[in-house]
């Protein structure tokens, strides 16, 4: 059929487009559903996958280190530990069985790393012991469990006078037992871990009088993958809500199903299209897909009501009302699919490999929703049965219209204009003066990403109670030569660097190769404290390390120093990392290291979790700035393009600026910092929180074409557009914000966050960029108004 | 209980076709006839309504 009625002259082509998907429907029916199909098949594959490597800047110069040097002097990756006993001492026999056996299970442990287990019953934890004949040796603390008393009393004797057990791996007042295991980054398989760690070292031993804690990256990790199962519960539990959400606004079950067919094709597209680029699903990412879906789903609801208007405009007839519906929110769609992507794509600027897969695929996926609204949307429509009339009478007549036009009345009156302007300036000064406590990094000692009453956090916490520290910040000392670490003047450099930085009150203890020449020192010289020194020569050192060392492997040494003694490590264990501390420590780091320079050897930042914690604040602190600036100037050249004006893009922007400053605040107050978990969200936030900016600006100049009047465009554009936007503001709300009830304190802060998001830049477009609009009056829409005459002119003169 | 692909899957597919339906056979028959009865009793949006939708010839190609 050809459009052989009347159509805007500027949009003839759309119109005539929307007239062809629908005369060739079959064919391009056909081919999306095999592409679909293969996508879907695809998706089916796709798993759910964590890489600690994904989540570290990787041109970072502290992650080139921690990669370097992570495979001998241990990395981010550990598990710790502990155990303590509620009654008596952990000096019983029973409780030193329990620890020697606890050890052999980390031992067996998949993807640890044998040479990097400590605890006092593994082989690497040594001490010194005066053999017979007067020579030194440097055995395991223990050998075997203890069969006796007396060797009860022996490892209490032993543990007590080694500076490398008391107080690092035994708690100063006896009651809790560390084992710390350090995992090879490339075997890492958190979910195994976590069960095995269970079944091999928590469960057999655990009884009234003796509790097992265990912390640690890769625990961290198995815990959220655990927890990853909810995402199915608020699946479901959001889906059903949505179907009756939109059956009750549409009155009708079409409208229910319609924006459902969007976003499956999408998220199958989205997810294949994840799968065939050798990705996967990340469990701390899925909020995003989530929100692509419910973005995805909210065009289509957009599309649903305007068909449903346009059926009754255009007298029933259901084929002008698809194509009608097509051409007149293809602007709109289309802009705000390609702003929503684009939005997401600068996040592919950090350089965190997490977020650059992130930034590729939910761009894709959301470039995928013009498929599945626009292109496949009026064939959909046409396969469907018209709706029955008396449902779009009921639809454009019925409570929630109502209430809309009372507020939209209300809302233009001149009260309303002055208490919409001064309202949203208060709301602006407000957040600009609490984001000032915006932290960069994690603001909180516990781990962001689970609840504080988490299992997880629960042993986080009685693991740092007890000892002070558990987080390492690993500082190498990378020496010119071999043997430079036998130099007295690079020891003592060690040394001092230790005793200055545990100054900092976020210290809790440090351990290098000093602490050991000096333990060494004191019980080559009859356990003399006034011996506890670094020698003076290098052949006395040498000596020393010789008795040390000489009865271990080099793959037990290792971890101490390269066997060439080329370089070596000070290792400081943090009390926690809040994004604060974690500046000031590097801060003290960098001092101390430009004051302190070494004839043979240079200190390197950093490795261990603070040191890679740091790398990824110092990009985000890079980024932050940049990324949203990138966020906004893209959109604003898309608006430029779509409306032909400069100006255009300031209306948009404004209220999206103003939700902004209003989201950082909220952050800044409830204690969320900007990590790189929280940096695409906010950024994905703004690009998503302009669609409903512009549904509404395009409808006020279609009708400001009709009407010429901007006051009454306005108002029809905030009671049609504005209607269907504050519904999927709600639908959108809604599907986020049940995100709360996810076990995953990350997942759950962000659903709230982007529910938060969404509501405020919802209520921006609602009512501060119609009163600017009103208030200023601006030329790319007030040009529009003599659109009708101008056409009518035209036409005259053709005709004549 | 927890929940997995299959599970959810089964669970909104099921659901879908319970609202659809409801809908179909419960909600828009039990709609029509309040508002015929609404009518019939002397409310004018609702005969307002109702003379719309009856006049309205839908083009359904």
């Amino acid at each position: 059929m050809a459009i052989n009625y009347d159509v805007p002259e500027d949009k003839r082509a759309l119109y005539w487009l929307g007239d062809k998907l629908i005369e060739w429907r079959n064919p391009v029916m056909v081919v999306v559903l095999l592409v679909t199909g293969y996508f879907a098949y695809c998706a089916m594959q796709l798993q759910l996958v964590t890489s600690f490597g994904d989540l570290l800047p990787q041109t970072h110069e502290f992650v080139k280190v921690h990669n370097k040097y992570s495979g001998t002097f241990g990395g981010a990756n550990n598990i710790v530990v502990m155990l303590q006993v509620k009654e008596g001492t952990i000096f019983t026999k029973d409780n030193l069985t329990k620890i020697f056996k606890m050890t052999e299970g980390m031992d067996t442990v998949y993807g640890v790393n044998h040479n990097q287990v400590e605890s006092i019953g593994h082989r690497t934890v040594r001490h010194l012991r005066v053999a017979a004949g007067g020579t030194l040796r440097a055995e395991p603390v223990m050998l075997r469990a203890p069969q006796s008393q007396d060797e009860v009393e022996e490892i209490r004797r032993i543990v007590h006078n080694a500076e490398n057990v008391y107080g690092l791996i035994v708690s100063l007042d006896d009651k809790s037992a560390l084992i710390r295991a350090n995992f090879i980054e490339g075997r890492l398989d958190y979910k195994r871990i976590f069960d095995e760690v269970n079944t091999k070292v928590v469960a057999p031993f655990e009884d009234a009088n003796a509790k097992i804690f265990v912390a640690g990256e890769p625990r961290l990790y198995g815990w959220v993958y655990r927890y990853a199962g909810d995402v199915f519960w608020i699946l479901v539990v959001t889906y059903c809500i949505e179907w009756v959400l939109r059956w009750m606004y549409f009155h009708d079950w079409r409208g229910s199903l319609r924006p459902t067919l969007t976003g499956l094709i999408a998220a199958f597209w989205g997810m294949g299209f994840i799968h065939i680029i050798g990705l996967a699903l990340d469990p701390l990412m899925l909020v995003m897909p989530f929100l692509i879906t419910a973005r995805a789903v909210s065009h289509a609801i957009q599309m649903h009501d305007r068909y449903y208007e346009e059926f009754e405009k255009c007298g029933w007839n259901k084929r002008r009302a698809i194509v009608a519906s097509f051409a007149e929110l293809f602007v709109p769609t289309f802009s705000g699919v390609i702003t929503d992507a684009l939005g997401v794509l600068v996040i592919i600027l950090v350089p965190v490999v997490m977020l650059q897969k992130l930034a590729i695929t939910a761009s894709w996926w959301i470039l995928a929703i013009t498929v599945s609204e626009m292109l496949l949307n009026p064939i959909v429509y046409f396969y469907l049965k018209a709706p029955e009339p008396e449902l779009v009478v009921l639809r454009e007549r019925g409570w929630f219209r109502k209430q809309i036009e009372r507020f939209t009345h209300v809302l233009m009156s001149s009260a309303g204009r002055a208490v919409t302007l001064g309202g949203w300036t208060i709301a602006v000064l407000v957040g600009l003066y609490f984001m000032r406590g915006l932290t960069i990094g994690d603001p909180t000692a516990a781990s962001p990403l689970l609840f504080t009453n988490s299992p997880y956090n629960v042993s986080h916490t009685q693991i740092q109670e007890s000892f002070g520290g558990v987080e390492p910040l690993i500082v190498v000392s990378e020496g010119h030569d071999k043997d430079a670490m036998k130099d007295p003047q690079t020891l003592r450099t060690m040394e001092k660097f230790q005793r200055t930085l545990e100054r900092d009150p976020a210290i809790g203890y440090s351990f290098s190769l000093a602490d050991i020449i000096r333990a060494v020192n004191r019980v080559f010289h009859e356990l003399e404290p006034k011996w506890a020194v670094i020698p003076d020569s290098w052949t006395d050192i040498g000596g020393l390390f010789f008795i040390f060392f000489s009865g271990s492997p080099p793959t037990e040494t290792a971890k101490y120093v390269d066997p060439s003694y080329t370089t070596a490590h000070v290792t400081f264990f943090a009390k926690n990392h809040q994004g604060d501390n974690i500046r000031r420590i590097i801060a003290r780091c960098r001092t101390f290291i430009a004051e302190n320079p070494m004839d043979k050897a240079t200190f390197r930042l950093a490795g261990g979790l603070i040191g890679v914690l740091a790398a990824a604040n110092e990009e985000l602190v890079r980024n932050d700035i940049l990324m949203n600036f990138l966020g906004f100037f893209t959109i604003w050249i898309i608006l430029l393009f779509t409306y032909r004006s400069f100006s255009c893009g300031l209306y948009l922007l404004g209220p999206l600026i103003a939700s902004n400053i209003i989201v950082n605040a909220y952050m800044a107050v409830n204690g969320i910092g900007v990590n790189i978990h929280t940096l695409p969200l906010v950024t994905v936030g703004v690009g998503f929180g302009i669609d409903y900016g512009l549904y509404i600006v395009s409808r006020i100049i279609e009708e400001i074409r009709i009407k010429g009047d901007l006051v009454e465009s306005t108002r029809e554009a905030l009671v049609t557009s504005g209607k269907a936007v504050t519904f999927t503001a709600v639908t959108m709300i809604v599907s986020t914000a049940f995100w709360t009830s996810s076990h995953i304190r990350f997942n759950a802060e962000m659903g709230l966050l982007l529910a938060i998001w969404m509501g405020i830049s919802y209520v921006g477009s609602q009512t501060l960029l119609p009163i600017l609009i009103l208030t200023f009056k601006p030329k790319f829409i007030m040009k529009e108004a003599h659109y009708t005459q101008t056409q009518a002119q035209a036409a005259a003169a053709k005709r004549a | 209980m927890e929940l997995n692909l299959y599970t959810s899957a089964a669970i909104v597919l099921g659901f879908s076709f319970l609202v659809v339906g409801l809908d179909e056979y419960v909600a828009k028959p039990w709609r029509k006839a309040r508002w015929e009865k609404r009518a019939a009793s002397g409310d004018k949006e609702a005969q307002e309504m109702l003379r719309i939708a009856q006049s309205a010839h839908v083009v359904d190609e």
